[in-house]
């Protein structure tokens, strides 16, 4: 502390200080009306690289997500289709059960046949199911049906499956992939097989009693696939959940590094405007006392 | 002792005191002037007479309130804050260019890899792909920008050198002019007090621009010297300093940046070496270090991320939705030129081999997150960008706090040497009284002594 104390000194403290108090005042209003501490990278350096990385991590969490999104409603839609593909099987030996044996007549296996026709239909457009598009048996593909209609000429269920062969999978995390197709050839082949068989067989007026053997493995295919599938859905529902407790916990980091502290703020405010005041008052009454107010010359 | 003494004595008295309040209105007039150091008038008794009587009073001297090694602090100080106050002007620029929040290039980064994702998900979905197409323009445009910002600055820290140099030029000039004034007045025995406050004033705005070291002659001349020796004012001869475009150093935007130093007598610039410190000194550091190191950051970044995605997207395995190799999707040598190369959404490689909805070469593309890279370190790209945005919030953090700690030792040299040369009107106006009574007791002298000769003459008459 200087021991010789001009007017000069005085007003430029005054200032400096009011000038010191008025920035402090401005840089937490600024905190105030962001309500962020980290409004540049100056603000907390190894913050901003820290905000970087977490918003980085929140957004590369929300594709996982938009991934996992993708393949819940794909293999949902599969899981949902392989049912009544098997529900259909089970119907199939039912009629191929019913029309065996001695008792049945030609003309009823020929009529049934017509049943069985409808259900090689319904199970090829069951095939041919889309979900936004995407041939969900073909690949997920947009380019076209999977299987050629059993009205086609030439229509061979060896020959049925035309959509894509590649498995198709989905990032659901940094080192783990889900595949979320099935190859409809795979998995329909025998069932179509089997069914084309029966219809083969029925129309012909023949006793189906050796369909009876491949409709049983064709449903235990379609079984193990909805298995496969179910075990897939699983994976991804509590793949959901983890990535939605991964993005809550990357908020929660964002937000300390981010977030000011509100309470911690209107009190630094509180403080800075009271030492304004202060210092506006004291000011006041110093810098208008000077020794002309007492003396005669 | 002669009965006309008491006279003179008052008369010399009536003169001395005269001038003290003159030197006390010189303060007072001068109390918000800049750079002003008070003056004191010095009063010495005259020299006795033969008998060894007093003779009276007289105004010896006007003394300076100076303090030569406050004054040569301050000179130091006032070259740190104004390299400071210019490094922290510049680098708050910089800084804005690297935002934190849903901006800038560390959220277009993170854009970029998710619309890639998409794209995986959906190969053959041209909205997808458009989108990335999209982010991928945005992250490039971003880069460029970020780019730009620096060639902008480090322009501007070169145009500012040349202003710097005009202004440093001219007030070289000044304290020539001043240099010349005080040794006349000085030789003439005429008090140099407010020149020698004028020249300090004019030497403290040299300061700014760059740091000088001050040697005073025998003559009440000064020497200035830059940091490193050479000599920029002896006596009344300045040098000038120049800048002048040097086709070797290249700026950022590929034109020439200026070489600034002293102007020799064949037109040529000897630079100035060493540590030159002052504005100009910052402007050198960022203008050719800190500017062109994180420009070479981002370049790196970008020429990273631009053969870090072209090599999955030109995978010879890889095929676009025509069922063609991909060609580059990022081109540009660097950070200021990346761009998109490719318009068509067609043209990126999602897949491998024949099947359009393949989507292994768009998961490898959107795997490039979090690759990582050896040019940059071992670091990925967000990791990498985040280092960059740290270091730049680090050196513009780093230049507000010298401002700050630079203004508190200016703000105390400043009060210090206040308290030695500062004007107080207290002070004053306390020594108005003072020499006013000396003037009146003078004036009552003088009177009581014509009384006597008054009294003398009555006898004789």
């Amino acid at each position: 502390m200087v021991n010789r104390v001009t007017e000069r000194t005085l007003m430029t403290a005054f200032t400096n200080s009011v000038g010191r108090l008025r920035r402090q005042q401005a840089e937490a209003q600024a905190v105030l009306s962001s309500q962020k501490r980290l409004l540049e990278p100056s603000d907390d350096p190894i913050g901003a690289a820290q905000s970087t990385r977490l918003r980085g991590e929140s957004r590369e969490l929300g594709a996982y997500r938009d991934s996992v999104g993708v393949g819940t409603a794909a293999l949902g839609a599969q899981d949902a289709i392989l049912g009544e593909i098997h529900d259909m099987l089970i119907r199939a030996r039912e009629i191929a059960s019913s029309l065996s044996g001695g008792l049945s007549t030609p003309e009823a296996r020929r009529t049934a046949a017509e049943e069985v026709a409808e259900i090689e239909r319904g199970m090829v457009a069951l095939g041919n199911t889309t979900v936004a598009g995407r041939y969900i048996f073909g690949g997920l593909s947009t380019s076209g049906p999977a299987f050629t209609s059993p009205d086609d000429p030439g229509f061979t269920p060896g020959t049925a499956y035309t959509g894509s062969t590649t498995p198709f999978s989905v990032r659901t995390a940094r080192d783990e992939s889900v595949r979320i197709t099935t190859s409809g050839g795979a998995v329909f082949g025998s069932s179509l097989q089997a069914i084309d068989d029966l219809r083969q067989t029925l129309a012909a007026g023949n006793d189906p009693v050796g369909s009876m053997d491949p409709l049983q493995a064709a449903s235990e295919d379609i079984r193990q696939e909805r298995a496969s599938v179910g075990g897939r859905l699983n994976r991804l529902q509590s793949r959901d959940r983890e990535i939605g407790n991964a993005i809550t916990t990357a908020k929660t980091l964002l937000s300390h590094v981010e977030d000011a502290d509100l309470t911690e703020t209107i009190t630094q405010l509180a403080q800075v405007q009271n030492a304004l005041q202060a210092t506006l008052t004291a000011g006041n009454s110093l810098l208008h006392t000077t020794i002309l107010d007492y003396l005669r010359l | 002792m002669a009965i006309f003494a008491p006279l003179s004595i008052g008369r010399l008295a009536l003169l001395a005191n005269e001038r003290a309040i003159g030197v006390t209105g010189h303060n007072i007039a001068n109390v918000n002037t800049k750079g002003f150091s008070r003056q004191e008038a010095v009063l010495s008794a005259t020299r006795p007479d033969s008998s060894g009587f007093g003779t009276g009073v007289q105004l010896s001297t006007v003394v300076r309130s100076v303090d030569g090694f406050l004054d040569a602090r301050q000179l130091a100080s006032t070259s740190s804050l104004g390299g400071a106050t210019t490094g922290r002007q510049l680098l708050d620029r910089l800084q804005a260019y690297f935002p934190v929040g849903d901006q800038g290039v560390g959220n277009a980064l993170a854009e970029f890899f998710a619309a890639a994702n998409d794209v995986a998900n959906n190969p053959q979905d041209l909205a997808a792909r458009n989108q990335l197409l999209e982010v991928g323009t945005s992250l490039a445009g971003q880069l460029r920008n970020a780019a730009g910002g620096i060639q902008q600055l480090q322009r501007e820290a070169d145009q500012r050198l040349g202003q710097s140099a005009f202004d440093a030029n001219a007030v070289l000039q000044n304290l020539a002019q001043l240099n010349r004034e005080i040794v006349a007045a000085d030789r003439a025995g005429r008090e140099t007090n407010d020149l020698r406050d004028q020249r300090q004033v004019a030497l403290g705005e040299l300061a700014n621009h760059l740091s000088i070291q001050v040697v005073e002659g025998d003559s009440g001349s000064i020497n200035v010297y830059a940091a490193s020796g050479q000599g920029l004012l002896i006596g009344t001869d300045a040098v000038t300093l120049k800048t002048e475009l040097d086709p070797a150093h290249l700026g950022l935007d590929g034109n020439p940046l200026s070489r600034i130093g002293i102007a020799a007598r064949d037109g040529s610039v000897i630079s100035l070496s060493g540590e030159v410190g002052g504005t100009i000194g910052t402007l050198l550091d960022l203008r050719d270090g800190t500017l062109v190191d994180n420009a070479a950051a981002l370049d790196l970044l970008a020429s990273n991320l631009r053969d870090g995605i072209n090599a999955v997207q030109t995978n010879p395995a890889g095929r676009d939705l025509n069922g063609a190799v991909g060609l580059d999707f990022f081109s540009g040598a660097g950070a200021a030129d990346l761009r998109v190369a490719i318009a068509d959404p067609h043209g990126i490689a999602a897949g491998q081999g024949t099947d359009p909805a393949d989507n292994t070469n768009a998961l490898a593309l959107a795997d490039v997150a979090q690759q990582s890279f050896p040019g940059l370190g071992g670091a990925t790209l967000t990791g990498y960008f985040g280092t960059i945005q740290a270091t730049i919030g680090q050196q513009a953090r780093g230049a507000d706090e010298s401002v700050t700690i630079q203004e508190n030792v200016s703000s105390a040299l400043a009060a210090q040497r206040e308290a030695v040369s500062g004007v107080s009107l207290d002070e004053e106006f306390t020594d108005l009284i003072r020499y006013q009574r000396g003037f009146q007791a003078a004036a009552q002298l003088i009177n009581v002594s014509n009384t006597l000769l008054d009294d003398l003459l009555g006898l004789v008459s």
